[in-house]
């Protein structure tokens, strides 16, 4: 039962809380929504072209919806995008990573990866103190299933030979390490005060340890090896959050902010009037 | 064994599924499903797919057009005028009307 | 069929896959329908960046939707252009690659900046919707069908490229300027997007005669003309002096010797610097990628 209602009733520690937890799901999803992008016009098919450009939307959806719920504790969007420092953002590496060229393996088993760990989120989620985190979680958890399910195929169908399995099994060595770092907080001093508010209901190690067994389980049934990473030394120098981020991070960046800087904006253009629909 | 039958009414439209019938093979499931559901509605081709070769996904479990907003997908989102050029308002009209105008 | 009889019988959504359409036909309509396809995908490939250089958020949703949009148009077309029995889908888009495939002037230009893109996401998209409504009446019925859709589709493309440059228009002095730069620049090319004067194109009389167009170059820039220049000036655009335009009789005429058509035909026949630049861009995208359409048609191991 959620006893934080909305933005007006919460204390400055409550505030913290909320940010702390929700900057890292928004980012999370922004930036690994602009990779999906850049498969645009560039997938495999045409219609596997078109299932990811959707993944893209429906994640930078999610993000919208996330940012709106930091946007009622007083931001904007140029704050919480365009003009945010770039070391200020809580994603994981994961999702800021490049693609290499034409590495169709690695934006499934990303997505795999990622998408596994957003359900297991969510659902720790679903029971929120915090009325507006709470009420979101259906309809994202709707659109996650099927990225999840759609990257589960892909991956099945690559390794019905011995190349495409082996260009899953480098995608698998490489992203893991870094997708175990989906489960750091984003500020670790904010985590106690996350679960005694009850914002989140399940610890972040025991939702990592529940994401293993489950990805473990998958990539087991096809033939795939999982890495085995010692935590927390296994996990990589820049794996995000409130760590170092990867440098392709910082061009990724300057790209999505260009347009903005160029024309010296100080606002950003909303299509339809009303988005926070939380 | 069943098929599943398309029936398109005049040259140039759509074939839409209109039933089924049983029959043992595709020759024979034409000849039916023209005595079946061609014979009383005007009819200018008919097509018949065996059922087990139909795959199927419903908006209950696959939330077709997905569960967040997708506004910006849609006309009715800009506010911007359409009368300056009749297939953008046609284009407006048509997706208003299977939006529901919800936007 | 005798091609006789496919003049006499053509008409709006005459013909369909199990029709024996002469060799003239099915190759004269393959070649449209490719041009139109290639056009879809070459037109994504010139607005990508811009999903990510998008100034907000919506911008950028709506960018993404857009060249969604345009793919899945490339797929309706496609499947369309394969239905005549000519190509494969793979052929057309490997043809795309190696530079045989033809698309329309005004994706082989690069296009850089935010202020350009409702040049093509207006203009471009406007003249192309202009055409496309007309051939909703295309005797090749897979190709009308695809047309249904992508001009259901299409009219928030058109919104969305208006919504992009009113705020443009309405922004800065620096953004207005800007626009009335890149409008300079890619006026003449949109002016040409509908080919030469009805004498000079090759194609068109035979596509005419079996149906598969409804309106004549000449027409549909007229058409293009009336409703897309006034929008020009409604924004504060300044129509450049060249190529000059006249109005007599309530049509408007261009001079067409103001146009650059040396440049046009080295566009049209892929050999411009742009069009190289573009499609090779396009060929590695397709060859990073094939051992996905290898590995899952079977064809490894």
């Amino acid at each position: 039962m959620s006893s934080l209602s909305g933005p007006d009733v919460l204390s400055a520690d409550e505030r913290a809380a909320i940010e702390a937890l929700v900057f890292p799901l928004a980012d999370d999803e922004f930036v690994l929504a602009e990779r999906y992008t850049e498969w645009q016009v560039r997938a495999p098919t045409l219609e596997s072209d078109l299932a990811l450009a959707n993944v893209a939307q429906d994640e930078l959806g999610h993000a919208r919806l996330w940012y709106d719920v930091v946007a009622d504790l007083g931001y904007d969007e140029p704050e919480l995008l365009f003009e945010r420092d770039p070391d200020a953002f809580y994603h994981a590496s994961l999702c800021a990573l490049p693609f290499e060229t034409g590495d169709w393996a690695d934006a499934v088993v990303r997505s795999y990866l990622y998408d596994t760990a957003e359900g297991l989120r969510l659902d720790s989620l679903a029971g929120s103190a915090y009325a507006p985190i709470a009420n979101r979680i259906e309809r994202i958890t709707t659109e996650e299933e099927y990225h999840r399910e759609h990257a589960a195929t892909w991956i099945k169908r690559l390794c019905v030979d011995s190349e495409g399995r082996q260009t899953v099994q480098n995608a698998v060595d490489r992203l893991y390490p870094y997708a175990l770092a989906l489960f750091e907080p984003g500020e670790p001093t904010q985590t106690d005060v996350i679960e005694s508010l009850g914002l989140r209901t399940e610890s972040l190690p025991s939702l990592r340890g529940q994401w293993i067994q489950t990805t473990s389980t998958f990539f087991d049934s096809i033939d795939v090896s999982v890495p085995v990473v010692e935590l927390p030394q296994g996990l990589p120098e820049d794996p995000g959050r409130h760590d170092p981020h990867v440098a392709a991070w910082l061009s990724l960046y300057d790209d999505f902010t260009r347009t903005y800087r160029e024309l010296d904006r100080a606002h950003t253009p909303t299509i339809t009037s009303e988005h926070n629909d939380g | 064994m069943i098929w599943e039958v398309f029936r398109q009414d005049e040259p140039g439209g759509y074939h839409t599924h209109c039933g089924n019938v049983h029959a043992p093979d595709r020759e024979m499931a034409l000849l039916f499903a023209e005595i079946q559901h061609a014979r009383r509605k005007p009819t200018n081709s008919l097509w018949v797919v065996p059922q087990k070769e139909i795959a199927s996904q419903t908006d209950e479990t696959d939330r077709f057009g997905g569960t967040t907003d997708k506004t910006y997908r849609w006309v009715s989102a800009y506010n911007v005028d359409v009368e300056f050029a009749k297939e953008i308002e046609d284009s407006d009209r048509e997706q208003r009307s299977v939006a529901g105008d919800s936007a | 069929m005798e091609l006789q009889e496919c003049k006499a019988r053509a008409g709006p959504r005459e013909f369909g896959p199990h029709d024996d359409l002469p060799r003239e036909y099915r190759e004269a309509a393959t070649r449209m329908i490719q041009f139109h396809a290639n056009s879809e995908i070459m037109g994504a490939y010139l607005e990508r960046p811009f999903i990510r250089q998008s100034p907000s958020l919506d911008r950028k949703l709506a960018f993404s939707a857009k060249v969604q949009d345009e793919i899945g148009h490339g797929q309706l077309l496609y499947r369309a252009a394969e239905s005549l029995g000519v190509k494969t889908r793979e052929e057309m888009l490997d043809e795309l690659a190696n530079g045989e495939g033809k698309f329309l002037n005004c994706f082989h230009y690069p296009m850089t900046e935010w202020w350009e893109t409702p040049m093509i996401a207006f203009f471009v998209d406007g003249a192309a919707m202009r055409r496309q409504a007309t051939i909703k009446r295309t005797s090749w019925e897979p190709y009308a069908h695809a047309m249904d859709k992508i001009c259901f589709e299409e009219g928030f493309h058109i919104k969305h490229g208006e919504h992009i440059m009113r705020e443009l228009a309405t922004g800065s002095r620096r953004e207005q300027q800007l626009l009335q730069e890149a409008f300079e620049e890619w006026w003449p090319r949109i002016l040409q997007f509908f080919g030469p004067t009805d004498d000079e194109s090759t194609h068109h009389d035979f596509a005419a005669e079996v149906g598969l167009k409804t309106m004549s170059n000449d027409e549909l820039r007229q058409a293009f003309l009336n409703a897309y220049l006034p929008k020009a000036t409604e924004y504060g655009l300044e129509i450049p002096d060249e190529p000059r335009i006249r109005e007599e009789d309530g049509r408007y005429v261009v001079e067409e010797d103001d146009l650059d058509w040396e440049e046009f035909w080295a566009v049209a026949n892929n050999d411009y610097a742009g069009s190289h630049e573009q499609i090779d861009a396009r060929a590695s995208a397709h060859d990073a990628v094939a051992w996905v359409r290898a590995t899952i048609s079977g064809e490894t191991a």
